[in-house]
This record gives C-alpha cells, structure tokens and sequence, in this order.
C-alpha cells in the first residue's frame, strides 16, 4: 500500500538477528575509519614500522645481542619492540578517541540506542571497530616476526609456530587493554582531541614517571602502575624469557583488571545516557 | 490498544518524574502534550524500553515495555535534537540507521532512498549531513525514523527550527503517515496547533499524572450542558452578576462557561446590558487544544496547591 508518493511503498520484511545489527555498526565503523587520511597514515606506517624494526631485530639479533639464545625466548626482543608501545598509543589517540566522542558530540548516541541494540552491543560494536586495527601493530608484526625468522632459517618451524601463538596472546592482552582503556577514556568527553590526550597521558605519564621512580627509589613497585611494564612482564614469563624486574601473575592481574574495569565503566557511562532529550 | 499502562511510576530520587499513570492510548495519531517537567519524556523513555519503570506495568503495541528491543524493533524514533552524524551522506546514514534496525544491506539501501524521496531529499542525498539546512536534518530525521517501516512513530517537536514553509510540508508528511493503515503515531509537542492538526486523540500530562485524555474532538467541544460565552468587558463582574442570578458560572481565562439551563440566554444578554458588556460569543462549547491545554493545568495546579 501506498503511502503517498509512488516511489515509497510500505513493505515489511522480516528483521536480522542482533549479531547482524551489531556487525552493520562494526563494518560501517572500519569502513569510515578507513577513509579518514588520518587513520590510514597512521595505521599503515605503524604496522609498517613496527613489523620491519621487528624482523630487523631478528635479522641483526647476532650483532645486536650477542650470546642472545636463539630459542624460543628470543621472540621476547620483538615483543618488547619499543615502537609497539608508541604506535598503539598513537593509533589509540587517533583512531580510537573519536570513536564515542564524536557520537556524544553530534548526539548520535540517540540514534543507536532508539534502535533494537542493547547498550552492551554497541559498545561490544565499538571494541570490535578498534581492536582489529590496534592489533595491526600489537599482534600483526609480533606474528610476521616469527615467520620470517623461520623463512630466513633462523628458528625451526615448531619454535617459530609456539611464537606466532604466544605472541597473539601477548599482543591481545596489551592490545585489548588499549581498546577498553581508549574507549572508556572516549566515553568520557565529547571532544576527541581530549580522549586522545588522555590516551598520551595513559601511557606516558604512568610509563616513564613509573620508570623513573623505581629506578630512583630502587622498589620495582612503582613499575605496577605502567600497563607497558606489565605487558613486558607478561611476555618475558610467555616466552620464557629471565624475570628481571616485576612478577608476571600481579602484572597479569592489573592488565586483566584494569582492562575489566575499563570496559565495565564505559559500559555504565553508556547506560547513563539520555536518549530522550529533556 | 497501542499504548496500556497500569500505575506505572518511575522515579529519580526523590523526583517522582511519572507517577501512577495509567492511561490506555487507542491506535492511531495521538498528542503528547504538556508543560515542561509534566512527564512526557520518561514517558517517552519508558515506551522505547530505555527505562526500567520503577513500579507498575506497562504494555506498547503487544509487548512489555520492559522488553525493549522487541519493542524498538516496532518504534521508529525522531528526536528533538540534532543527532545526525554530519560526516556521513543522507543516503548512508539512513540505510545505516536501516541496517542498524536489522534490515539487510540491500533492502537497507533501497528503503533508504524510498523514504528519502518521500520526505524530499532528493538530489541531497549523496551530500554530507553537515551541508544540510534545518529543514533538510529535520527530513532526514524523519527518514531514519522511516526506514524499517516500524508499526508506531515516536515523533518528539518534529517542527522545532522549521520556518513556516518547512513546517507546513513536515506537518504534511507527518499527516500522510498517521492516515496511514496499521501506522500508529505518538506526536509529543509544544506546538498545540501542530498536536490538533495531525492527532485524533490526546494525552495531557502534568506532574507525571495524566490531567485528560481522550478523543481530540469530544474534548474540544466540552460538556454539553455548559454554555460558552464571551465577553469583552469585565468578565469578572459578568460572572458574578450571572452568579447572583442563580446561575453556575465558571470564569475561565478566556470566556464565561455557564451551566444551561432554561432563560439562560435571555440572562446573559440582560447583564450584559447591566454592566455594559459586549457579548462576542454564545453557543456550544467550541475550544482550541491550547485554551483547553491551559484551563486543565490551571485547575490542575490550583488542585495540587
């Protein structure tokens, strides 16, 4: 039936699941953070970067680290790749920070949730836009490392293959600390630019004080309070690399926790909002 | 019926935003009007099962509100407020907004531009939202609203912004859509005009109660035993004079409503005289949804005080 103009009919089709809802929001999310100059530049010279320094690493490992064993606790120096720690903030701060923000900001969070989703769904949608691409720099090149180093004949395939697993956990867990850590922090304002300061702040003004602390006082304490030197403890026990300064299981804990936590709060902060203006 | 809801109650703290409502709201286009802080928009939430009610219970179009995606599954939603996402074009945001609903890509795609050509966004939609004048953003509000063909509309001030071209031709869509068979409107706004050109019924809200609801028309038209007259002069004075005479008058903000009764006619022509008034109208009842909307809130406050 026709509701006035020839070109609009009414037609009731049947509705998809929610998964399908949930992945039209990812799929759009990727789609538009792929087309913005900024996204690109940064995700494609990150990934970039980081996988070449990290295959370099293996590469010169014989100069660079002489009497390095070249076992399984080697693929510790990719992960430990300091240009991880920098592209995943500035990927956070650029892709990531606008993600809720700018829906607060033009107050289009009313549209998603006046729509048949649940508030866990979007912000499930919104992990799932930036996780995948963090990842490009904290799993991708960490997994790549380990193929080429196998390829070139450095390593034995079984070690090679025990690395590409062990590093998609390591890179997951730092990865998806940064995800929920990011958004929660987006959830928080309605201007990117400041949820991408905070990414910055989140890491460089827990990292290096943290460094600078422990080293000053001499109480590797201090290094708890820096989700890079967790991460760091985490991979030295999974590659079973020597434990220098904190313990893996409280460092695991803080990652687990905190990203829980962060997680949880920009759930809440999402069940908060007004759809309905007042 | 679309809308039932039993002493439903929600309340924010100490603030009792809806309180013991219980209203039951035919099919078809109905009025949500009221003051400001009268209810309207927790009632709003409540019907898209954004809010849990505090107490009470309530039905939309067959489901509990408590449910809430199959209940937005039915509703389509068109705020007050900008909500559009400027970066994105008409046509994308709509079959986005479609795709979101659980529409597939195609049939997204191709309602979107079906509703767009309805609203007239036509030749728009491939450029950005943010290039868009009110009117346009208002259109496309409408659209997204549109898309997965919901079986009620929840349209929250539809012409706020609008010059009065832009409002006479969002009035007229929205006229198009409640004419329209298993279509069910909730049309919530300050524009009473607005409310009595589009609504068949209308629910009255204030201090979270329900102050009248009814067929648009019956109410208008008032009791049928009372008289309504007007006066230019003092009304004050009108009304106690009809008073004295035996009459049961009430002095409204705009006229004289008198109980009828026989010789009424020839009594208030006769004081009319007497004070020197001028008598502009005398006949049935007839109000506009606004002298109706303020003589209910008057009586409303001065029973709550």
């Amino acid at each position: 039936m026709s509701i006035s103009l020839p070109t609009y009919t009414r037609r009731e089709t049947p509705l998809l699941g929610r998964s399908k809802r949930v992945g039209a929001i990812i799929t759009t999310g990727l789609r538009r953070e792929l087309r913005r100059p900024a996204s690109i530049v940064v995700t494609g010279i990150g990934a970039a970067l980081t996988t070449i320094s990290s295959i370099l690493i293996v590469y010169l490992a014989p100069f660079l680290f002489p009497g390095q064993l070249l076992d399984l606790s080697f693929f510790y120096v990719p992960a430990s790749n300091g240009a991880i720690l920098f592209f995943v903030t500035l990927m956070s701060a650029v892709v990531g920070s606008g993600l809720i923000a700018d829906d607060l900001h033009s107050m289009a969070l009313t549209l998603y949730f006046s729509r048949p989703i649940t508030h866990g769904d979007y912000v499930l949608a919104k992990a799932a836009i930036l996780g995948p691409l963090i990842s490009l720099v904290s799993v991708l090149p960490l997994v790549i490392t380990p193929i080429v180093a196998a390829l070139l004949g450095f390593f034995p395939w079984d070690v090679a293959l025990a690395a590409i697993g062990l590093s998609i956990l390591a890179g997951v867990l730092f990865g998806g600390f940064y995800t929920a850590a990011t958004l929660f922090l987006s959830s928080l304002t309605t201007r990117r630019a400041y949820a991408g300061a905070g990414v910055f702040a989140m890491t460089f003004g827990l990292t290096f004080p943290a460094q600078i602390l422990a080293s000053a006082t001499g109480n590797s304490v201090f290094l708890y309070a820096s989700a890079w030197e967790n991460y760091l403890a985490v991979a030295r026990a999974l590659f079973g690399a020597p434990q220098t300064t904190i313990d893996w299981p409280p460092a695991l804990a803080i990652l687990l926790g905190a990203t829980a936590l962060a997680a949880l709060s920009t759930y809440a902060r999402m069940r908060t909002r007004e759809v309905v203006a007042t | 019926m679309l809308v039932e809801t039993n002493d439903l109650t929600k309340t924010f703290g100490e603030v009792r935003a809806v309180d013991g409502l219980s209203v039951a709201i035919p099919e078809g286009a109905i009025g949500l009007v009221g003051p400001n802080g009268a209810g309207k928009t927790t009632f709003l939430r409540l019907l898209l099962g954004l809010l849990r009610p505090t107490s009470g219970r309530g039905r939309v179009i067959g489901h509990d509100i408590s449910d809430g995606i199959p209940v937005r599954e039915k509703i389509g939603y068109m705020p007050e407020h900008d909500c559009l996402i400027p970066e994105m074009t008409g046509v994308g945001l709509v079959s986005y907004m479609g795709r979101v609903s659980g529409l597939d890509k195609n049939t997204a795609m191709s309602r979107a531009h079906d509703v767009l050509q309805f609203v007239g966004v036509e030749e728009e939609r491939y450029r950005k939202i943010a290039e868009y004048s009110t009117g346009m953003k208002q259109k496309v509000k409408l659209a997204q609203a549109m898309v997965h063909d919901p079986a009620l509309y929840v349209f929250d001030e539809p012409t706020t912004g609008l010059d009065p071209r832009g409002r006479s031709e969002m009035l007229d869509l929205l006229r198009t859509i409640a004419k329209t068979s298993e279509r069910n409107v909730i049309l919530s706004s300050h524009l009473l005009p607005d409310v009595e050109s589009i609504c068949k019924h209308i629910v009255i809200l204030d201090g979270g109660h329900q102050i009248a609801a009814g067929e648009l028309k019956a109410l208008l038209s008032g009791a049928g035993d009372r008289l309504r007259v007007d006066v230019r002069g003092d009304r004050a004075a009108f009304g106690q004079r009809l008073r004295e005479a035996g009459h049961e008058v009430e002095v409204g903000t705009t006229g004289l409503r008198i109980r009828r009764r026989a010789g009424i006619e020839a009594d208030v022509f006769r004081t009319a005289r007497a004070i020197g008034a001028e008598v502009r109208y005398m006949g049935s009842e007839i109000r506009s949804l606004e002298e109706l909307f303020l003589e209910l809130i008057e009586r409303n406050t001065r029973g709550g005080a």
